[in-house]
This record gives C-alpha cells, sequence and structure tokens, in this order.
C-alpha cells in the first residue's frame, strides 16, 4: 500500500530531514510513525502525500511508483487518502455537513451522492446531531472528527493522520484514536504520526521510529520507545 | 460538467467579486480608465481616417496645362497621367469651362471677368487628378515631372498635400499616443486584477489548502477566482461601453452639423466605430480578468 525504498531527502537549503528510508504498510494496517519534532516525522508524511520530493529513492503507493508522477496527476492520487491535522483545517464559514459536503464537492460528486453519503460518514464519526452547527460551536474533539469525516467521505483506501490528537486533551485524545481504530478495522489502512507515548504503548500496533531522519526501529506490536 | 458544480464554482466567484469590495472597485476604476483612454484614442484616430477618407475624394492633384496645346498633346498629357501608379481618375476641364467654373464660383461679382472672352483669359485648361492612395500625391507629380515633353506643356501642379500630410500624422500621433497608453494600462490593469485576487486567494488560502490536500484539481481549485477576474472584467466591459457612448452621442450630436456645414465632413456613428471595439472590449475585459486571476494565483497552488 505505502513503500518507501531508499528514500532519502535534503531540504534545499541542505537540511538532510530523511535518510535511506526503507518500509512498506501492507493494506488494511495501522501503523504509529513516532519521533521527536525534527526528526523528519513530518517529512515522512509530506512525501506520502506528494507535498514534497524525495531527493532519491522510490514512493510507492497503492502499487503505483509516484516518484514521477506527473504534477496534473496529484489530485487524483490524493483522492485515495485521507488525510487529517493536528489543527483540524475546518472551513469555519462553513457547517459540518457543508465541511463534509466539500470534500465531495471537490472530487465532482453527484448532489444525490453527497446527500447520501455525508449523513452516513457523521454517524459513524458520531456527529449525526451537529450537522447545522459551525466549527467554533464544536469542541476540540468534535471538530477532528469532522476532519476525521471529511477524510473519510470519499471512501480513501487510507488515512493519514498528522498529530491528530496533538490538541486534544487525553481523554478526548482516546476516543480520537479508538475511532482511528475502528477506521481500521472497516478496511482502511491507517498512518498516524504522533508523540502519544501512552497511546502507541497502549494501543500495541506497529510502530515505525524516525530519529534524526532515519528509521530506527519498525515493531510490529511495539511501545513508543521500548528499545530506549 | 454537472450542473451544481457549474453553479458551486460560479457562486463562489460571485461571492469572492462581493468579498472585497475596496479592491474590486480599484481594479474597476483602473479598467475603466483603460477602456475610456483606449476608446477616445479608437474614435479619434477613426474618425481622422474617415476625414482623410473623405478628402481623398476631393480632387488631390490639380494639373494645369499652357494655352494653345493641341488636341493630340492633350490626349497625349492625358494618357501619360492616366498611365501613372496610384492614378485613381483623371477629369479635363477645358480652358473655356475655367472660365465658366470662375465665374460661377464669384456669383454676384461674375462681373468682374466681363472683360474677358472665351478664348482670352488667365484660366488654364487643368486636369484633376484622384489618387488610389492619398499619401502617394508626391510620387505622381515626381513622374509627371519626370517626362520632359510632358513637363514641357505644364503651367503649374497644386496638391492639398499639406493638409492631407498633417491629417496623416495627426493620424498616426494619435494612434502611437493612446495605444501606448493604453497598452500600459492594459498592463497595469492585469496587474492590480491579479492583486485584487491575490487578496481574496490569500484571504482563502486555507480552504485552498485543504481543497489541495482533498484532491480538488487546481482548475477547479482556480475556477472561482477566475469567475472573480470575468465579472470584474464584464463589469468594467459594461460601463465603460455605456460611458463611451453617452460621451460620443453627446459629442456627435454637438459637432456633427457643425462639422458637415463647415468643412463638408462628417463624424463616425457611434455604432460604426465600436461595432468591433464592443467584442475587442469584452474578450480585452475577460482576457484580463483571467490572466490576472491565473497570474496571482499560481504561487497559491504549489502545494
Amino acid at each position: 500500500m505505502i513503500e518507501f525504498r531508499n528514500v532519502n531527502k535534503t531540504y534545499n537549503t541542505g537540511t538532510e530531514a530523511v535518510h535511506n528510508a526503507n518500509f512498506k504498510i501492507e493494506k488494511g494496517e495501522f501503523a504509529f510513525l513516532v519521533g521527536s519534532s525534527g526528526s523528519g516525522k513530518s517529512t515522512l508524511i509530506k512525501m506520502i502525500l506528494k507535498e514534497e520530493e524525495p531527493t532519491s529513492g522510490n514512493i510507492i503507493i497503492n502499487g503505483k511508483d509516484t516518484t514521477f508522477i506527473k504534477s496534473r496527476r496529484i489530485p487524483y492520487l490524493r483522492r485515495s487518502m485521507g488525510v487529517v491535522f493536528q489543527d483540524f483545517r475546518l472551513l469555519p464559514d462553513k457547517t459540518v455537513y457543508e465541511n463534509v459536503a466539500f470534500a465531495m464537492y471537490i472530487v465532482r460528486a453527484t448532489p444525490k451522492h453527497i446527500r447520501r453519503q455525508v449523513p452516513m460518514v457523521l454517524s459513524l464519526v458520531g456527529l449525526s446531531g451537529k450537522a447545522k452547527m459551525y466549527p467554533h460551536e464544536l469542541s476540540g474533539g468534535e471538530q477532528q472528527r469532522v476532519a476525521l469525516a471529511r477524510a473519510l467521505v470519499n471512501n480513501p483506501s487510507m488515512l493519514i493522520a498528522d498529530e491528530p490528537t496533538g490538541n486534544l486533551d487525553p481523554d478526548t485524545a482516546w476516543e480520537i484514536m479508538n475511532l482511528l481504530n475502528s477506521i481500521n478495522l472497516r478496511g482502511t489502512t491507517v498512518v498516524v504520526a504522533t508523540h502519544a507515548k501512552d497511546i502507541v504503548d497502549k494501543m500495541k500496533k506497529r510502530v515505525i521510529q524516525i530519529d534524526k531522519g532515519i528509521i530506527v526501529r519498525d515493531d510490529k506490536k511495539g511501545g513508543y520507545d521500548s528499545e530506549l | 460538467m454537472n450542473y451544481n458544480i457549474l453553479s458551486y464554482l460560479i457562486g463562489e466567484g460571485f461571492k469572492n467579486v462581493l468579498k472585497n469590495k475596496k479592491s474590486t472597485f480599484a481594479a474597476l476604476i483602473i479598467m475603466f480608465a483603460t477602456m475610456i483612454t483606449v476608446g477616445i484614442g479608437l474614435a479619434g484616430a477613426q474618425n481622422i481616417t474617415s476625414v482623410i477618407k473623405q478628402l481623398e475624394n476631393d480632387v488631390p492633384v490639380i494639373v494645369f496645362v499652357k494655352d494653345g496645346l493641341s488636341t493630340s498633346e492633350l490626349d497625349q498629357i492625358e494618357d501619360y497621367i492616366k498611365s501613372i501608379e496610384y492614378v485613381n481618375n483623371v477629369s479635363f476641364t477645358s480652358k473655356a469651362d475655367a472660365l465658366k467654373n470662375a465665374k460661377e464660383k464669384l456669383a454676384d461679382n461674375a462681373d468682374l471677368l466681363e472683360k474677358y472672352s472665351e478664348n482670352n483669359h488667365p484660366f488654364k485648361a487643368s486636369y484633376s487628378i484622384t489618387l488610389t492612395d492619398i499619401n502617394k500625391s508626391k510620387e505622381v507629380i515626381d513622374v509627371i515631372n519626370a517626362s520632359e515633353t510632358i513637363k514641357e506643356s505644364i503651367e503649374e501642379i497644386q496638391t492639398s498635400d499639406t493638409v492631407i500630410n498633417g491629417l496623416n500624422k495627426a493620424d498616426k500621433g494619435v494612434k502611437i499616443a493612446f495605444f501606448s497608453i493604453g497598452a500600459l494600462l492594459i498592463v497595469v490593469s492585469t496587474v492590480i486584477i491579479g492583486n485584487t485576487i491575490k487578496l481574496t486567494v490569500h484571504a482563502r488560502r486555507r480552504e485552498i489548502s485543504i481543497m489541495k490536500y482533498v484532491g480538488a484539481t487546481n482548475n477547479f481549485i482556480r475556477a472561482p477566482f477566475v469567475v472573480e477576474g470575468i465579472v470584474i472584467g464584464i463589469v468594467a466591459t459594461a460601463v465603460s461601453i455605456l460611458s463611451l457612448g453617452g460621451l460620443y452621442t453627446l459629442i456627435y450630436s454637438k459637432f456633427n452639423s457643425v462639422l458637415l456645414s463647415n468643412f463638408k465632413f462628417e463624424l463616425l456613428q457611434f455604432s460604426d466605430i465600436f461595432q468591433i471595439a464592443i467584442i475587442v472590449y469584452a474578450i480585452l475585459g475577460i482576457g484580463i480578468g483571467v490572466f490576472g486571476s491565473v497570474l496571482s494565483m499560481k504561487k497559491y497552488l504549489k502545494v
């Protein structure tokens, strides 16, 4: 599903963000990407999203080498992945329903499909009753659920979450993690970049740890830093 | 494309226009100024060209011949003039007719010419020459003078050269001045529209980045902003054409009859000048709008 082969990334400033990264995340897997800030975690995510190009090496997504993909094709690649961020990134002047429907407008879904799909995905994240509310009327956890609904509404085969619980209190963080887990159980591949040590420790999922740009650990059922 | 998506994109575009009232207004003003300037230049240049055309129908070159030439000598001159390039039409006025014409011109004072008989008067027979190209009178005169035998029979050559040269220069000057100002203003309007749209784009960069992550194509993201540019362009075009129409009609009604009675030439109708201009303006307005918005968005689409 997501495969990195000898991937290196050096920014124009000369900073080497990723050095010779090799890993493969299979379809339906749940993987944590852990590491301190500046470790190269975000660069890995950005390269999966095609926001950054690797300096060398290959990134294979859904069986396709995306290294030389034309920029024109990037939007279509991104439609195969849902993304959520630490800061939710919702549109403040749109309701919950509109925020989610927006993602469907963009991929040119039919109005009929939108009317059917949006309530379904809102109920999946537990926000059925809040469709008409605006982001500022919601708690942080609820806002992240809206972001999740938006990421999932087009049925992507994988979900990329960059620090999804970074702005949330521990209880809410757990709710979001459990939601991510249940999304994974429905067959979606989930990759979560995180700092949340206790969550990683307790969930016993695959952990890929990156430090100073090097993948230092890849445990099938690891904790946040069992080796260190 | 799905109808609902089209209406969504257009709706977003109109919303953008209304969101940045100040900069939209600035963009409108500059485009209006551009179009008015180009329009005034166009009207001026077109009218001067039309006046030149009307003058071309008057006789630009008159060749007066010496007295006492035989019919065959006169025919030779006429044939020679007719053979010259750029000569359109040659008409002969006999010495007798020259006197008649002079009397007609003097009308009430014709008795001043009483002392002259038909064969004894100072007026000369002449050839009136019209040209296919008004600017070539000098060339034609040079050719006439080039033949020694013809030159001997000629008393004098008159041309309305100075008037036409003056008009031609004015025509060129007006065209160059207004169109270079116009070109400059087109560039300025493109930049200003671009800036206006940049403001909306900047205000909505968050939305744009979300769109990019969800997999929107660049064209989809660009569309509302292009619509914004087009709306500004169309409004500016409409307002400019209406103002130019009003202004021109006013000038026409004030001056046309005066010019017609005093100088025997007419101004062009508004519709004659601006038929093509309306299309050009619409293309210009929309073009500036599209180009400005595409240009200003470039940076924001690189995610």
